[in-house]
């Protein structure tokens, strides 16, 4: 089989049996990979009221089928699990270079049932694989387990957990090597349970494309097209920086556990000069020409030594704004989590949470052991520490916002969570766009990261549509060179009014980005202004050399969705789940509140568009039937 | 005649390694990890990603080292091509490369080196940075490079050379 590798690799840890599933070019080209082969997977697999951390639940992970071709930013892989913060469907993404490795061993994706008795970690040499064991590395954090494994097995790659993947924290993350991470909806966990601490991958088996011609050629396309976009030159020497000053400015950042939404001295703390100071070189993941990624040194004061490639904005966000710390002790925190190997965004959500309630007076000094304060950066490291290794209040904290504010009356109120899942970054308050509605239509919860508008104008911040339409602001070319179907753009954009219409723009957006999680490429804005199904579908047909074209592909990206919102039906999930929290309808935020009538106005106009009941959110029989689940 | 190189500026590379991709899809018509031409290599203790490339030593080690004969520079130019058809695939070279430039193509099973995609290299075309050149040696650089490789390597590379049955 063209670009694919044919094959996954099935692993149970149970009765430690290794098997190889054999590819099908209908499952191919149905799901076409990534997000899609483990939505399907997940749901035929996994039965209802499966325990997340118990062993009926299954890890899957997948690469994307362009991964292995010179197509910018081709380097993405997607884990999924049950989640066990959100109970529903867990899913993750991660770039690096081990999706290439991976496929390069021979396998288009991994799959992990059961639960070992005692730790274990993987070691995939091309058709060889062994289950080893890991007392050597359990209990050690996962820069010196990297060390570690690295020695034994030279020049490989390596996915593992860190101390609260082992505990079972249920916002741990799997780190892939040093620096990146699948961090959402606790995948670190599921892992951890199975006693599973990592997975060591080599090899080098060749990729086959069935036109090499074609993918070189289209793959200078590609790149010629990113870097027409308006934001490449920006997001090349900055990275995701460059959004942290618009938001700040919009009061739409996750101030103090969303008490409020800027700080005053926040163009101090964040921004592109942050970069100048901190940033050293960029560093790019496979194929990738933006690089985004930047190394950050200190080298100097009392964080003198810290060295991480992290100047992004979710971890300035979640510990600069959210917790309060200063820009040192943040990228400070990201060498944390990464050692730990626990979600930087749900981590910092939760600090802010028990900081809140400190100061609230519902939990004290005697719960905790220490004082909280927000921006004390010793005690959010402190209670960091206490919540990866689950000692004292950590033990309650560890099971995320939503289940801890159960121990405390009161507690539910500073409980920022959607289905389970601490957001992080964006406030509504101050800004209701595409972005907000898609942390409520996420299928894995509270998250920023699956629904974004592929031309989002960061520059005015208008709120007069009345939640239905947000501001277009671009020009004729802009609306004229968008990858859309036509009637679905004039449906989406109304170039007149300069407006668009967020429930038709954000499915079109959610089925955009899956796709992108599918193929395996990247959602950096300019990746998402310029590279729409056209160009992939042909891409894609140079590839595996199965026909494919761009309506296709969007089908099978919307398949995908249908079948993790059915998977999340089946696992209990409810229309009223999709609430943000009572914060924002209530408590004001620099003079805002989010009308919740109009919210769910909005919400079910989604759900009609996506071919769903608008009273309940259950994919209609027809839509079903049209999609062929 | 002196011919165009290949120069990898370090300090404009961000590893991303498109141009391993297109130097085997270009050569193999297939993506495999160990057959591109030009391996980029992230070297953490200084901090920056460096090439390894054939850079078309003057007085080449490999072709000192050949047995057969089969890797000689081409008539007119100062650029080292092999005869594949008759290398018997002993990788004698291989062992000689004082950058370990040679590459060991799996499917052929003989020993190959960067060609310069016959004066238009595609890994400099994709190059989203700029790092890779194609360029004259304008410096000289090359020189000293040659000359403080078979310094450092002199020794072991005598040893390959009895073999060749070469005066060196």
């Amino acid at each position: 089989m063209f670009g694919y590798a044919g094959k996954m690799l099935e692993v149970d840890l149970s009765t430690q049996n290794i098997k190889m599933r054999k590819l099908e070019p209908d499952f191919a080209k149905d799901y076409i990979g990534g997000i899609g082969f483990n939505a399907r997977i997940l749901y035929d697999e996994i039965p209802a009221g499966a325990d997340p951390l118990g062993p009926e639940n299954i890890l899957v992970f997948s690469v994307g089928c362009l991964v292995g071709t010179p197509f910018p930013t081709a380097s993405r892989m997607e884990v999924s699990a049950k989640s066990p913060l959100s109970n529903g469907f867990g899913s993750s993404n991660s770039g690096a270079f081990l999706g290439l490795r991976l496929k390069g061993a021979g396998y288009d994706g991994l799959i992990i049932k059961g639960q070992a008795q005692k730790p274990v970690y993987l070691l995939i040499e091309e058709d060889k694989v062994q289950i080893k064991e890991a007392s050597f590395v359990w209990g050690r954090d996962a820069w010196e387990s990297i060390d570690l494994l690295k020695a034994r097995h030279y020049g490989a790659e390596v996915l593992l957990i860190g101390q609260a993947g082992e505990n079972q924290v249920r916002f741990a993350s799997i780190e892939n090597g040093y620096y990146d991470g699948f961090g959402r909806t606790g995948m670190g966990a599921v892992m951890g349970s199975k006693k599973l601490k990592a997975v060591v991958i080599r090899g080098s088996k060749p990729i086959v494309p069935a036109d090499p011609k074609g993918v070189l050629e289209l793959s200078a396309k590609g790149q010629n097209l990113i870097k027409s976009a308006s934001s490449y030159q920006a997001f090349c020497s900055y990275g995701t920086m460059n959004a942290t000053i618009p938001y700040g400015g919009f009061n739409a950042l996750s101030v103090h556990n969303y008490s409020r939404g800027t700080l005053p001295d926040w163009k101090q703390r964040a921004g592109r000069q942050i970069v100048d100071i901190y940033g050293s070189r960029h560093i790019a993941c496979q194929s990738c020409i933006i690089a985004c990624g930047h190394l950050a040194e200190i080298t100097e004061g009392k964080y003198a030594g810290t060295l991480v490639k992290d100047m992004e904005i979710t971890p300035t966000v979640s510990y600069s704004s959210n917790v309060g710390l200063s820009t040192e002790a943040s990228i400070k925190s990201s060498e944390l989590c990464q050692r730990y190997g626990i979600d930087m965004s749900s981590s910092g959500s939760v600090i802010a949470f028990a900081m809140e309630l400190y100061q609230k007076g519902i939990i004290n000094k005697d719960d905790v052991g220490y004082e909280l304060a927000f921006g004390d950066d010793d005690a959010a490291f402190a209670l960091l520490k206490d919540i990866s290794l689950r000692q004292g209040i950590g033990d309650i904290l560890a099971e995320g916002v939503k289940r801890a504010a159960e121990h405390w009356p009161g507690a539910d109120d500073y409980a920022m969570h959607v289905k389970g899942v601490e957001i992080p970054m964006i406030d509504p308050r101050g800004r209701w766009s595409t972005w907000t509605l898609g942390i409520l239509t996420n299928i894995r919860g509270g998250d920023h990261l699956r629904c974004r508008n592929p031309v989002e104008i960061l520059r005015y911040n208008e709120n007069l549509y009345y939640y239905q339409k947000e501001r277009f602001g671009f020009k004729k070319p802009m609306y004229d060179r968008l990858d859309m179907p036509d009637d679905l753009k004039s449906a989406a954009i109304d170039l007149e009014n300069d407006t668009v219409d967020i429930a038709v723009m954000s499915k079109w957006a959610e089925d955009l980005i899956n796709l992108y999680n599918s193929v395996g490429i990247c959602i950096r804005p300019p990746v998402m202004e310029t590279i729409g199904p056209t160009i992939l579908a042909e891409l894609y047909t140079c590839m595996t050399g199965i026909p494919m074209n761009p309506d296709e592909l969007m089908a099978g990206s919307e398949r995908t969705w249908n079948l993790m919102k059915l998977f999340n039906l089946r696992h209990g999930e409810v229309a009223d789940d999709s609430k943000f929290p009572r914060r924002f309808y209530r408590e004001l935020q620099s003079g805002n509140i989010v009308d919740e009538d109009k919210v769910q106005a909005v919400l079910e106009q989604y759900w009609q568009v996506r071919g769903w009941n608008p009273g309940t959110g259950h994919p209609l029989p027809e839509t079903e039937k049209r999609l062929g689940i | 005649m002196t011919q165009k190189r290949l120069y990898h500026n370090a300090s404009l590379c961000n590893g991303c390694g498109i141009c391993q991709l297109v130097c085997t899809l270009e050569h193999c018509r297939q993506w495999n990890h160990y057959q591109s031409r030009i391996k980029i290599v992230n070297d953490t203790e200084r901090n920056a990603f460096y090439s390894v490339c054939c850079s078309h030593c003057e007085e080449a080690p490999c072709i000192m080292a050949c047995l057969m004969n089969t890797i000689y520079k081409e008539p007119g130019s100062d650029i080292t091509v092999r005869d594949l058809y008759h290398c018997i695939g002993c990788r004698a070279c291989e062992l000689a490369c004082p950058f370990d430039a040679a590459v060991f193509d799996v499917i052929q099973e003989k020993v190959v080196n960067c060609d310069l995609c016959g004066g238009r290299p595609l890994c400099v075309e994709y190059c989203p940075n700029h790092a890779l050149t194609y360029d004259y040696p304008e410096d000289q650089a090359d020189k000293n490079r040659n000359q403080a490789a078979s310094q450092k390597f002199g020794a072991s590379l005598l040893e390959v050379f009895k073999f060749s049955g070469k005066e060196v």
